[in-house]
């Protein structure tokens, strides 16, 4: 018995050896966006993060049929994970054990920059500029997914513009009106409450929207950089911008601007509050145009409803039509899969994408193709759109996209506790600054 | 006893669930003792750190102790509604004469539905806006001064999500004990009630004592359940508020899948490794010097 014992821990430290061994290796050069050769149809893969049922996958699996016409064998096979946290666990995952397939859907996260760096991503840019589509794209709609660098290793799918929607009647009642600056929300949301309305209606499950709120005033206050210096430790929320935003979102939570259990409420909840006109305002992204701006919109307060955009700030270094205009998760193309099947697939498929997408309602992230609005549309669908035509240079990137992911996951936590009243400024701080010391340079080598 | 010819028989048909157990249990734990000497983030080159992760862990980690304690309070109010619950409601199903099969059908169901559905259920019931089971109680009683967000709040979110485990398997353990009560030998309690004892006598000093081995199996599956806790607090709160309902498992399971620190994330996991045995060797410890006394 003890023999056997032993022979099975030798057993298995050999495996565990051999494991180690294992794993990286065989990585493509990442900036031979051609590759020569015969093209030999095969089934690719397509790992992302969107819903199951959305424009972009219907369009992609409908070209991916066209495709396969011509080249009979060929497949593309979509695994869709929308749950964004989970999927990020599939990535990270996968990325770990070397196997992601052709296609992988990733924001510029900290852990995408580290996949480029070792070589595993073919440079979107190259490809884009190839394939002669790289002046198609809106700027904006590619900035996103560049890291802090510059360089770019995803492709966008869409464009959406984020805005706060907000009730009119609901406002008129409690004599407020649409906020001038950031600094006037706090006291908009006090009289809201006084008039018995909840003000703002949040998904608190999900963490990122309230981390959005977080980006708001530093993005007024100093500009895009500020993130981006945060988040290696070059700048913390002891500077200015740091505290201008930790002390208005304690504001915020004083002046109970967010639905009483907004922690525990998630996506549709927080929706329905606002379109059932309970909640007075409701931020969200140009993705929910076919629920807030069609006649799919509760008729009882379809009439009502507006937006505005991120509100500025005294001072502010960034301009009124700068903020959250996300192209969302991007797909990156897998070097050591890259062959002339991937490439000519993408070269067809992206060629052909636009004009599918744009017929959908949505806005493209090229500027080559006019978005159809919908029969059922609203007055407010044809604004939202043409908002986009008129954007700055500069854009607020979302905070999850941007820390190390241990700091990113702390600062959703304390966020939550630093609205309810839970900690204080001060402990705010000194436990963020403190995680990103300890996390940040991990990341940022 | 065996004759020798058969035990070699028996020998070799152990051997394949021991080699499964191996590849299934020790392995993995092997694995992670490995990697928890290591910072390694999934796609980058494994470096050695030596005890750094230990001493960052025992030293330097709030959220850790956080969760630790956190786990210790969730084990607690588990156990209590588990066991205690458990062992009053089997003996109260004894002394009931008709409808004991429905009965325990009904205590038995939580334990069959899925945990999804499970922690879906009580985010309802918890819920205030729009107004959940619990609070409307509440209200109805005339105790709406208690009416609060349940989940939101960090001095009642670890009771919260500790409670759907409770409740869950009460049942199971409630069909354990109760077999084993009602093994207990008629003539003996019938004896001792010819003598005089009380009610609380014959408890304490016939069905108890003859129950203690099923007693034991109970508590330390119910405790390395409990330390093991993860999918109910995970799903309900994700740890939240902050950390209020953090526990080991669900810091360990983001320290792996979100923050990617897998080395890390393993030290955290030796840790609750070694919890689970001590904290059986306590039981055990425990009710054996009892039972010697």
């Amino acid at each position: 018995m003890k023999k056997l014992l032993r022979v099975a821990a030798v057993a298995a430290a050999a495996a565990l050896a051999l494991t180690a061994c294992g794993g990286g290796g065989n990585t493509a050069d990442p900036a031979n966006v051609s590759p020569t050769g015969e093209i030999k149809p095969r089934e690719i893969s397509w790992l992302l993060s969107r819903p199951a049922d959305g424009a972009v996958i219907n369009i992609m699996k409908k070209l991916a049929d066209d495709y396969a016409k011509d080249h009979p064998g060929f497949a593309l096979n979509l695994i869709t994970t929308p749950d964004r946290p989970s999927y990020i666990q599939k990535l990270e995952t996968l990325a770990a054990a070397n196997k992601l397939p052709e296609l992988f859907d990733t924001d510029a996260t900290p852990f995408a920059q580290q996949l480029a760096k070792q070589g595993k991503m073919v440079d979107a840019d190259k490809l884009l500029k190839s394939l002669n589509l790289y002046d198609n794209y809106r700027p904006g709609a590619l900035d996103y997914q560049r890291f802090d660098d510059g360089s770019l290793y995803m492709i966008p799918f869409q464009f959406e513009l984020e805005f706060m929607w907000y009730n009119k009647a609901l406002l008129e009642k409690a004599g407020v009106s649409v906020p001038k600056s950031l600094d006037d929300v706090p006291a908009m949301c006090t009289a809201l409450r006084k008039a018995g309305i909840t003000p703002i209606a949040i998904d608190g499950q999900d963490q990122w929207p309230l981390e959005r709120y977080v980006a708001y005033q530093p993005f007024r206050e100093a500009g895009p950089d500020f993130v981006q210096k945060l988040k290696k430790g070059e700048a913390s929320f002891s500077d200015a911008a740091g505290q201008k935003t930790v002390k208005w979102m304690a504001e915020l939570g004083k002046a109970n601007c967010f639905q009483d259990g907004f922690s525990s409420q998630g996506y549709s909840d927080a929706q329905n509050q606002f379109t059932s006109g309970q909640a007075a305002m409701y931020n969200i992204g140009t993705w929910e145009l076919p629920s807030l701006a069609t006649d799919k919109l509760n008729p009882a307060v379809r009439d009502n409803i507006d937006f505005f955009t991120l509100p500025t700030t005294e001072g502010a270094v960034t301009a009124a039509n700068e903020f959250v205009s996300p192209s969302g998760i991007g797909m990156a193309v897998n070097s050591k899969t890259y062959d002339p099947l991937v490439s000519d697939f993408l070269k067809f498929a992206l060629e052909k994408y636009p004009a599918e997408y744009a017929a959908t309602g949505a806005l493209s992230p090229t500027t080559d193709v006019q978005t159809a609005i919908p029969a059922n549309a609203t007055p407010l669908y044809k604004k939202a759109l043409e908002t986009a035509n008129d954007l700055g240079d500069k854009q607020t990137m979302p905070w999850d996209t941007q820390l190390d992911p241990t700091t990113n996951g702390r600062l959703q936590q304390e966020l939550v506790l630093l609205v309810q009243g839970d900690i204080t400024p001060e402990q705010f701080t000194s436990t963020m600054n403190d995680a990103i010391k300890q996390n940040a340079p991990k990341f940022f080598k | 006893m065996l004759p020798n010819r058969s035990r070699t028989s028996v020998l070799v048909f152990l051997l394949p669930p021991l080699l499964l157990y191996c590849a299934a249990v020790l392995f993995p734990i092997l694995q992670s003792l490995f990697l928890s000497f290591f910072s390694w983030n999934g796609i980058s080159d494994m470096e050695f750190v030596g005890l750094q992760n230990y001493v960052r862990m025992l030293t330097a980690d709030d959220v850790f102790w956080r969760s630790f304690f956190n786990a210790l309070l969730y084990l607690a109010i588990c156990l209590v509604l588990q066991l205690g619950g458990a062992l009053v409601v089997a003996s109260l199903l004894t002394s009931l004469r008709r409808g004991r099969e429905l009965i325990k059908t009904l205590y038995l169901l939580p334990a069959v539905i899925s945990t999804v559905a499970i922690a879906f259920l009580f985010v309802r019931i918890y819920s205030i806006d729009p107004v959940g089971l619990l609070n409307q109680l509440l209200h109805w009683v005339g105790l709406g001064s208690f009416e609060r967000a349940w989940l939101s709040d960090v001095n009642t979110v670890l009771a919260a999500v500790s409670a759907p485990e409770g409740w869950r398997f009460t049942g199971l353990y409630m069909l354990i004990i109760y077999a084993a009560l009602i093994a207990v030998p008629k003539e003996l309690e019938e004896a001792a009630v010819l003598d005089g004892a009380s009610k609380w006598t014959l408890f304490t000093k016939i069905r108890f004592p003859y129950i203690r081995p099923v007693w034991i199996t109970t508590t330390i599956m119910a405790t390395t359940y409990g330390l093991r806790g993860f999918d109910i607090p995970y799903l309900m709160t994700n740890g939240g508020p902050g950390q209020s309902s953090e526990l080991l498992t669900t810091y360990m399971y983001k320290t792996a899948f979100t923050s990617t620190d897998f080395g890390y994330a393993s030290t955290i996991s030796v840790f609750i490794v070694i919890e689970c045995l001590v904290a059986v060797g306590l039981i055990l410890f425990m009710l054996k010097r009892k039972a010697d006394s």
